[in-house]
């Protein structure tokens, strides 16, 4: 098929309000920082393509609410993700406490995710509060890759995105030669959903 | 080619509405019957079994109470009592056996007529289809009566009419396979087996169209439009059977939420943590247009056009939002933003606009792009909405239950405040407009006084410029009183007559001269005359002669005389040929006398008067020898009288002064006193002949 990529993956941004979703966002798609920039519309939807091994790949990021009161109602926006990036802010404790909970809940609205943490706003050292040691000792007990970025001084945005979007990328590539597999060479759409929606929830 | 993992996913948005905590005990999904079989939320949490037994005690128990009234109400009544999917299925069902004869030409009637009423006609559809379907499998027909199928043949052959008649072909022949198909299964399943079966519809449809060669012509960007277009078509074909069927509680939810919604009026921004000034005018205007635009989403029928709508709105939250922080709005930010604006907007079946969206609309469109990221948030605010307690608006479970029970009204202090800072800022703005109002009704003011300054100097300009005027040329009417003076006694009294009676005159002339043409001529005179008033003045100036004219002209100079002699001498014109002026004399007739200004028109001084009397001169001229004609003959007759009458001067002269009234012209007392062998003439007889004579 002629499109102008070769993969559509979603991928979703969670973690606590403030932590700096939307500036991590906004750093990769636009490749501009919060502070003095004023996007167009459509700031929470943004849609990238990035290329991977020659293939292009188009990503489509969906922002999430963090506050504490949307909690029970975000459960909406995992149909049909790919990866999720969990965001805490390194200068703020409680942002990384709550990593668990947020962790809890992807398991809770889909099994099969490719996901990443992110520490972001590690920009300034004197009030980082989140300890790189123990943020990397508690993503390896989660089995889970952790990137330390900085939305405002373009530290490691671009990699985190990347990683992710190869994880994605990989694990679609595995499901489809374990169908190929079980099917004899052919890929069948419907099937592929079926499949899909027996292991989630 | 990508491979999608995508799930059918209506089932995440309710079970995200059902469950407000994260972790649900699996004893609370039992049935409440405590069969031990899972239960549903929809049918008040028993399972399937125990709800339909439930539902068969209502219904009879429903039945008992209203047999007596008759089956359309009662269907009527089911529709919007606690019926749901399985007892209203089955409950229709029934009636349709029962009554379907009974109806049957009612709603082969009504179903030509197909209104906006989707619950009523609802009914009639069914009825129409399935009796079409009993008849002989008949094609459905209920594409050649939706009102819009041909607005979408236009529209499809705008689109893709460029690709040749195969595929248009084959596209009707798919979309009519599939509406016949759901319409047919459509009171043998549940509303998401048709989903499912819409969503498959739309695979093989795509498989279709990248596989048949009829689509070969098709290029690759618009085979996506016309899966599209497919899904619209179809969509809005059997929009009135699968948007809010009776077969769910759809309508239900709506008014749930719909009250809901009423009750949580008083939830502002502020409680939401969002940022949305209420206060400012064009925030206001923004959510104003945000608000339409999710109104607008009951009007449309298509899911895509629905959605359509949908992004229409949060793009108006999202610069709402950005005319708000003046920054990059985050997920954060939009949600309490796009929740204030649905808990304002409170639309009509919301409900049931987002669960045929979430069913019907493909698939693939829901879960990605922007319309599904917003069509997310919705579904998230709605069910926010749904669930949304004290804590949610973090306040105190008194103060929430005291709104909602509405003890407690909307106004805090601090919106209190808000509103009376916004009643300042109006009122400042208030005073401020009238101000600069007042200036401008001021200069107004002062401009309209300058003009009318202006009039007034203008008027005195031109009314001084007009005095100038007339202070100079009254040179001409001074020059003709000269000759108006000196000749004016002789033709005036001679007027005079003619005006009040001059066909008299003329006639008794006539009369005496035909009658008496061998009688004496002073006699015949005098008897006429006789009655005259003025004769006295006359008899004056018989005495003396030559200063008789002097006399006559002060005898009229009294103003009486004067109006009169004027009047009449302007009547006089008319015998004349200067028209001009017969207006003018028209005017002075006697009635109009005390209105004029005596001055100008006084014969003394008057040049106007003069101007009227000039005339006077041609006129008598003209007159002549109008009267010599007339008078010709007894001219004649006059010349040999003259020289009979020689003899009688003394008696001429005082018989002559009798006749002058009516004849009052100088010149005949001249003609009479000088020469009393002119008196037969007398009629005739100028003042240029007396003068003549007099010489």
């Amino acid at each position: 098929m002629a499109r102008d990529y070769d993969h559509l993956f979603k991928l979703l941004i969670i973690g606590d309000s403030g932590v700096g979703k939307s500036s991590l966002l906004l750093r990769f798609s636009d490749n501009t920082f919060t502070g003095n920039y004023i996007t167009t519309i459509g700031v929470d939807f943004k849609i990238k393509t990035v290329s991977i091994d020659g293939q292009k790949i188009k990503l489509q990021i969906w922002d999430t609410a963090g506050q504490e009161r949307f909690r029970t109602i975000t459960s909406t926006y995992y149909r049909g993700t790919h990866g999720v990036i969990v965001v805490y802010d390194v200068t703020n404790g409680e942002s990384f406490a709550n990593v668990k909970r947020w962790l809890h809940e992807i398991e809770q609205n889909c099994d099969v995710v490719n996901r990443v943490l992110v520490g972001n706003k590690n920009d300034s050292p004197e009030i980082k509060v989140v300890l790189t040691e123990d943020a990397q000792r508690f993503a390896d007990t989660m089995n889970i890759q952790l990137f330390e970025t900085s939305a405002k001084d373009n530290l490691n945005v671009e990699e985190m995105f990347m990683a992710v979007t190869k994880l994605v990328v990989r694990s679609k590539l595995e499901m489809k030669e374990r169908q190929s597999v079980t099917q004899n060479d052919t890929v069948n759409l419907r099937k592929t959903n079926k499949s899909g929606k027996k292991r989630c929830c | 080619m990508p491979v999608l993992t995508l799930q059918r996913s209506y089932k995440y948005i309710m079970y995200a509405t059902k469950q407000p905590s994260l972790r649900i005990n699996q004893d609370d999904l039992k049935c409440t019957n405590g069969c031990g079989y899972f239960g549903n939320a929809d049918w008040g949490g028993y399972c399937s079994k125990c709800y339909r037994n439930h539902m068969e005690q209502e219904r009879q128990k429903r039945t008992r109470s209203t047999s007596s009234s008759s089956a359309h109400h009662h269907h009527h009544h089911s529709s919007k009592s606690q019926v749901t999917s399985f007892g209203k299925f089955e409950e229709k069902k029934r009636q349709q056996t029962d009554k379907k004869n009974k109806y049957l030409p009612v709603f082969r009637k009504t179903s030509s007529a197909k209104g906006e009423c989707p619950k009523e006609d609802y009914i009639n559809h069914l009825n129409v289809i399935l009796l079409d379907s009993e008849r002989s499998e008949r094609q459905f027909d209920v594409r050649h009566a939706n009102p819009d199928t041909d607005k979408l043949n236009v529209e499809f052959i705008a689109q893709f009419g460029k690709y040749g008649e195969a595929v248009r072909h084959d596209f009707f022949k798919c979309a009519q396979y599939f509406t016949t198909k759901i319409v047919h299964e459509m009171n043998l399943k549940l509303i998401d087996e048709l989903a499912e079966m819409a969503q498959k519809c739309y695979v093989s449809y795509m498989t279709r169209i990248n596989g048949n060669p009829h689509y070969q012509q098709v290029p690759e960007g618009v085979r996506e439009d016309l899966l599209d277009f497919f899904e619209k078509y179809c969509m809005i074909s059997l929009y009135t059977f699968l948007f809010c069927p009776n077969t769910t509680n759809d309508e239900e939810k709506d008014l749930t939420i719909q009250d809901r919604i009423r009750k949580l009026s008083w939830v502002n921004a502020h409680h939401l943590d969002c940022c949305i000034s209420e206060t400012s005018l064009e925030v206001r205007d923004l959510v104003y247009t945000a608000i339409n635009d999710l109104l607008g989403m009951d009007s449309m029928k298509a899911p895509q056009e629905k959605l359509a709508c949908v992004v229409k709105c949060c793009r108006s939250v999202v610069e709402v939002l950005q005319h708000c922080q003046g920054g990059p709005v985050s997920a954060d930010e939009f949600l309490p933003a796009l929740i204030f604006v649905v808990l304002k907007a409170n639309p009509a079946r919301l409900k049931s606009n987002i669960l045929y969206v979430t069913r019907f609309c493909n698939d693939t469109r829901l879960m990605q792009g922007e319309a599904g990221y917003y069509f997310t948030n919705l579904c998230c605010a709605v069910s926010f909405i749904e669930n949304l307690t004290a804590e949610s608006l973090s306040m105190p479970e008194q103060e929430f239950q005291a709104y909602m029970s509405g003890e407690m009204t909307s106004v805090s202090a601090w919106e209190s405040a808000l509103v009376a800072c916004e009643g300042m800022h109006q009122l400042c703005e208030h005073l401020a407009l009238l101000k600069g109002l007042s200036e401008r009704t001021a200069l107004v003011q002062e401009e309209s006084n300058a003009l009318r300054e202006n009039m007034k100097k203008l008027k005195e300009d031109i009314n001084s410029q007009v005095n100038e005027i007339l202070d100079r040329t009254p040179l001409v009417i001074k020059q003709r009183t000269m000759p108006v003076f000196l000749l004016r006694p002789q033709p005036k009294p001679k007027i005079d007559p003619n005006e009040s009676q001059p066909k008299n005159f003329y006639l008794k002339n006539l009369q005496f001269d035909v009658s008496h043409t061998q009688k004496s001529k002073l006699q015949l005179d005098i008897t006429p005359c006789t009655q005259d008033v003025q004769s006295d003045n006359l008899k004056i100036s018989k005495d003396f002669l030559s200063p008789s004219k002097d006399n006559l002209s002060l005898a009229a100079t009294p103003e009486e005389n004067s109006y009169l002699g004027l009047s009449k001498i302007n009547y006089d014109i008319d015998f004349s040929d200067i028209s001009a002026d017969n207006s003018v004399a028209e005017e002075l007739t006697p009635e109009k006398r005390s209105n004029f200004t005596p001055d100008p028109f006084s014969p003394l001084e008057g040049s106007s008067c003069h101007i009227t009397q000039s005339p006077l001169v041609p006129t008598t001229a003209h007159q002549i020898p109008k009267k010599d004609d007339f008078v010709l003959p007894f001219k004649q007759e006059g010349t040999k009288q003259n020289e009979e009458t020689l003899l009688d001067k003394e008696e001429s002269t005082s018989a002559a002064a009798l006749p002058s009234p009516l004849k009052p012209t100088t010149s005949q007392y001249t003609g009479f006193s000088t020469q009393g062998w002119q008196i037969p003439s007398i009629p005739c007889d100028t003042g240029e002949s007396a003068s003549k004579n007099k010489q």
